[in-house]
């Protein structure tokens, strides 16, 4: 019987599950899918290629088979469908593998009733980082010389972004090296101190697999009751095996991880302070802003963002109609939304105009986080949303709690 | 429970973005971002996130439609063929015209017009394409031997400098936009011409507010300059055109001098000079962008020969960051055109007066009757011949089009629509256009339909089926298909699926040739696509222009002409008309998404402050606007950022309906109409 905070070593006994590193996430949802813990799964496969990530809804089990494997051009958020397609998990069980921005994204949209928490099942998934699908294709095809339709995989080890051929071969890059060109992963995930997931249920990867097991084994930390429950569950009915992990391995994945948010930090800084401060930092603002064309992706891809009648639709604040939209646009998100930003990016990597919507908003939560010593959003359910609404009624929300 | 999303790309603008549409049971909900596109990248406008929301309309056409007594009452399909089987038997091929429709995917196009000149044996097809790039494709075609953009848009970050002229990109094309602005962000310069200044105008470096119709000055100007300072690319020119000394004879005069041309203009002599200077500096690293401003004049064909003559001069062709870049306005105008809808060519853009090409196209549909040796009436010539002659002229099959709110002189497009003997139109919405005809069809809208589709770089896509057409509406090229089996000619029309009418197409279209369904996953592939395994060609004209008989671009002299109505003293303001980012055309799609409507619900009339003042005028004042054709009244939007003397309207509204005031004359060579000059006046409406 394991407890929370337990760790192990996992894999498969499933022959037919070519997994990443063990396969136990796949097999965990199979198991959960198969033994109705859970109506459905929401995750992520490849489309066309595996440049094209795309969301799988997934009832019958034989088609997780096709989703195991990472997919680092996979930077679609995933909580947000949750409540939009499927009623916010309201009445229907749903197993969802999650990376630090997806979970931190669930808790959120939870906290605004938007999600029924008791309904979810969450897998979390180490991640290092994503890359956009068009950044992939024109660094493959530029820094590595290497045409990136004969790429069969890809995969993110020991700081490079390694791609491998259809013919075994494979080439690296440092990661470093590609983000000092201006390529490598989005802006907002060398940002990013959530790492390995432990809002989720159960957090997996491959970081701190030493020894014997490297490559064939998952690294399970079990994070919630709920964890505990199906995990143990799986093991025995036999579906996964597991051991302990191996001390050096826990070294390993402690020190990935502290790494890996020491550098977010340091990018954090590096990233901010090119912005600017002051005015000086809102005239750099208004200058981005001003190619707006009121697609409203950011606002319909924000995992903060879910009033029924956004106000930005109220003609007393936004002149309908005008591109662009006058500034009080912006500013009603900033208002809105920095208090609560879990830096998830989709409000950047989705602007049709290259506004960096998320480096401002990023950069105003980790004030507003300093200035009001609240807790990072997307860690505690038990804080309440900060964030500040007219619309009380339907959103539900409180106003900021100043110390 | 189902879920699934469905790739696919935009029916709206020529940019030719993708985006996912969600797929709940068997219906689609939503619209979602698909980042694998090199095009948009996931990223959309306004449109490609809400444009999805009239797909399940209820207002959508389920059953065909029978005039019975003169009302429009519902029908089946065995009734509607027969009718429509019968009545078009009854004409003689001349009496018959087909509008084929540029916001169909490709089969259709095809289809269309091989069921005009193999069923119905007329020579009149043409499509909107007529409307709006028809003088890029004429002009183009006249200089470099091929009408389509000759640059990709990727392409266009690449370049150093931005000449924007008749392009309100960031509301028309404003994923093609981005990457003006990428440019820009590597340090750019942008220059735009316009009369408005439009929100592509504000992120310009030179905004050159010239007046409507004054281009070709404008640009000859230009050359006048580049040619005096010895910056012409003398290699370039040499080696690759003829007619350079015709042209710099004419460019050269002095009525082309920067002093009468800022008169003419409108426009200070030190902004032409700064244009001068950074098309200078960013020589061989420069790019022209250019819409429907430069298109829609009666010297339209003219006004896109000289920015191709510009971009020749300065040897900016044929390589990257650089090019004639046309932002084709319609999601498949290209490909419409590329399919042979026009009355001039065939598939390919093989001449039907050329025996050569109407016996081969003869050869491979086995038939011996096509058409060809003539011309066909383009569609301003269908409508005036409907309005003026309808004794020679009866019968009209109109797809996806709505000409009483999109062509100009709208009461003169109302008495063509009475007049026509019988009319069959085949549309996804009962339109301003449907009531007047005998039988409507209900076809499928693009989330209904397996096909492709062309954008403006050329870039063949995929359409992909997301959902089944509500109740008993059919694919556009499968209804075709009826209509020709109830007519006896069913082995023609033998597809089952669109991918049969795509390798039925691309055998005889030698652009698409080497183009399958599956090598369009991904990416798409750009023509010229000669062979299967050919990459497909992002830049044009890199060594010769293929398509001219000696592989040199032709130079010619071309002088400005004033547009065909000029203001005087009855008629004092200039008006120019166009969209906006929220709506398409005739707004029979995006006038039913909430999204958008809320946004831009009517029409208004951008004045300038100081006419304003002048005229009496407070902002949001309803006027009565009226020209020589008719009147519309209209609320005014007073402001600075239209040039003094010139009033703008949008033309998406049947409510205050621009076109009541446009003008039909047309240009010549490609009978597009001058949509984007006529002369107004201003009333205030009594009290």
């Amino acid at each position: 019987m394991s407890a929370k905070g337990d760790m192990c070593y996992a894999w498969t006994k499933d022959a037919g599950i070519k997994g990443e590193c063990g396969g136990a996430v796949t097999s965990l949802l199979k198991y959960a899918l198969q033994n109705h813990i859970v109506d459905a799964v929401l995750t992520v496969k490849k489309g066309v290629d595996i440049y094209d990530p795309q969301p799988a809804f997934i009832t019958d089990p034989k088609e997780l088979d096709a989703c195991a494997g990472s997919l680092h051009c996979g930077t679609l958020l995933l909580p947000k469908l949750i409540m939009k397609y499927l009623d916010g998990a309201k009445d229907m069980k749903i197993a969802v593998t999650v990376k630090g921005c997806d979970a931190k994204a669930m808790y959120e949209l939870a906290k605004r009733g938007k999600i029924n928490m008791d309904n979810i099942f969450m897998i979390g998934l180490n991640c290092g980082g994503s890359v956009t699908p068009f950044t992939a294709r024109t660094m493959i095809l530029e820094k590595y010389g290497i045409n990136p339709d004969d790429v069969v995989k890809e995969e993110i080890d020991k700081g490079q972004f390694i791609v491998m051929l259809k013919d075994g071969t494979h080439k690296g890059i440092s990661i470093d090296e590609l983000e000092e060109e201006g390529v490598g992963r989005r802006l907002n995930c060398q940002r990013c101190e959530t790492k390995i997931p432990r809002q989720a249920d159960i957090a997996c990867g491959n970081w701190g697999v030493f020894g014997e097991k490297a490559g064939k084994a998952t690294f399970v930390e079990i994070c919630s009751e709920k964890g505990v429950k199906v995990f143990d569950g799986a093991v025995k009915a036999g579906i996964i095996d597991t051991c302990a992990p191996e001390a050096k391995g826990l070294e390993i994945r402690g020190k990935i991880e502290n790494v890996m948010v020491k550098m977010g930090k340091k990018n954090q800084k590096k990233q901010f302070d090119a912005l600017g401060y002051g005015a000086k930092r809102l005239e750099f603002m208004q200058k981005e802003s001003s190619r707006c064309i009121k697609c409203y992706s950011c606002i319909e891809a924000c995992p903060i963002c879910s009033c029924k009648d956004c106000i930005t639709k109220d003609p007393n604040f936004v002149i309908p109609g005008r591109i662009p939209p006058n500034f009080m646009f912006h500013m009603i998100r900033y208002a809105h939304v920095a208090p609560s930003c879990i830096n998830c990016g989709q409000c950047q990597e989705l602007c049709p105009m290259d506004i960096p919507n998320a480096l401002f908003m990023h950069a105003m939560q980790t004030e507003i986080q300093e200035l009001i010593g609240a807790q990072k959003p997307g860690y505690d359910m038990t804080q309440s949303p900060l964030a500040y609404s007219e619309d009380k009624k339907d959103s539900g929300f409180v106003f900021i709690k100043m110390p | 429970m189902e879920i699934k999303y469905v790739t696919t790309t935009c029916p709206y603008c020529g940019t030719g973005c993708s985006f996912n549409l969600v797929v709940k049971d068997g219906k689609i909900i939503d619209a979602q971002p698909s980042q694998r596109s090199p095009v948009n990248e996931g990223k959309l406008c306004p449109k490609g996130v809400y444009g999805f929301e009239f797909i399940n309309s209820p207002d959508r056409l389920t059953t065909p439609l029978i005039k019975k007594d003169g009302k429009q009452v519902p029908a089946t399909w065995d009734e509607a063929l027969a009718v429509i089987a019968e009545n078009f038997g009854k004409y003689k091929p001349e009496e018959i015209a087909v509008i084929s429709s540029a916001r169909c995917c490709n089969e259709d196009n095809y289809a269309m017009q091989k069921f005009a000149r193999v069923v119905l044996k007329t020579p009149n097809v043409d499509h909107c394409a007529r409307l709006c790039h028809a003088p890029t494709v004429a002009g183009l075609n006249m200089v470099f031997g091929s009408g389509a953009s000759t640059n990709s848009f990727m392409d266009l970050a690449n370049c150093s400098l931005a000449f924007i002229i008749g392009s309100n990109n960031f509301e028309a094309h404003p994923l093609a936009a981005r990457r003006i602005m990428q440019a820009k962000k590597k340090g750019a310069k942008v220059i735009v011409c316009d009369p408005r200044l439009t929100p592509t105008a504000k992120q310009a470096d030179l905004h050159i507010q010239h007046y409507p119709g004054t281009d070709i000055q404008l640009l000859n100007c230009l050359m006048k300059n580049i040619i005096e300072n010895d910056w012409v690319d003398h290699e370039f020119v040499d080696n690759r055109t003829n007619g350079y000394e015709e042209l710099k004879a004419c460019v050269t005069q002095d009525k082309y001098s920067l002093e009468n041309t800022s008169k003419v203009c409108g426009v200070p002599v030190e902004k032409l000079q700064l244009a001068l200077q950074w098309l200078r500096e960013n020589q061989h690293k420069t790019a022209f962008v250019h819409c429907l401003g430069i298109t829609q004049h009666t010297v339209g064909v003219d006004n896109v020969r000289s920015i191709a003559f510009i971009q020749t001069l300065l040897g900016n062709i044929g390589k990257p960051g650089c090019g004639v870049n046309a932002l084709r306005g319609q999601n498949n105008v290209q490909g419409s055109c590329d399919m042979g809808a026009l009355p001039n060519v065939y598939a390919g853009y093989l001449s039907v007066t050329n025996p050569e090409a109407a016996k081969k196209v003869a050869d491979y549909w086995g038939v011996t009757d096509l058409p060809s040796g003539k011309l066909g009436l383009h569609i301003p010539e269908m409508l005036e011949t409907f309005e003026h002659e309808p004794e020679k002229l009866k019968c009209l099959y109109l797809l996806g089009e709505n000409p009483v709110m999109s062509d100009p002189n709208s009461k003169g497009v109302e008495k063509a629509m009475e007049n026509i003997e019988f009319f069959v139109v085949q549309d996804i919405f009962e339109t301003e256009t449907t009531k007047y005809a005998d039988v409507v069809l209900p076809g499928s809208c693009y989330a209904e339909e397996d096909g492709t589709q062309t954008n403006a770089e050329r870039r063949v896509q995929r359409f992909r089926k997301a959902q089944d057409a509500p109740g008993e509406a059919k694919l556009d090229w499968e209804i075709m298909k009826m209509i020709a089996a109830k007519m006896g000619y069913a082995d023609k029309f033998a597809w089952e699926t669109s991918e049969d009418v795509f390798n039925e197409m691309r055998k005889i279209t030698p652009q698409y040739a080497g183009i399958t369904y599956a090598k369009l996953e991904g990416d798409g592939i750009q023509w010229p696509c000669p062979t299967e395994d050919h990459p497909g060609t992002p830049i044009l004209h890199i060594t010769s222009f293929a398509g001219m008989p000696d592989g040199k671009a032709k130079l010619q002299a071309i002088e400005h002409r004033a547009p065909a109505e000029v203001i005087d003293e009855e008629y004092p303001f200039w008006l120019t008309t166009g969209a906006t980012i929220w709506h398409w055309p005739s707004g029979s799609m995006t006038r039913r998404c909430a999204q958008l409507d809320r946004d831009c619900p009517t029409a208004w009339l951008e004045m300038n402050k100081k006419d304003a003042e002048k005229l009496g005028i407070a902002d949001g004042e309803k006027v009565l606007l009226s020209s020589r054709r008719g009147e519309v009244a209209v609320a005014a939007r007073v402001m600075d950022d239209i040039k003094e003397g010139v009033f703008f309207m949008p033309f998406h509204f049947i409510e205050a309906r621009a076109n009541l005031v446009t003008n039909t004359a047309y240009d010549p060579v490609s009978r597009t109409p001058e949509y984007k000059v006529c002369a107004v006046k201003v009333t205030k409406q009594e009290a």
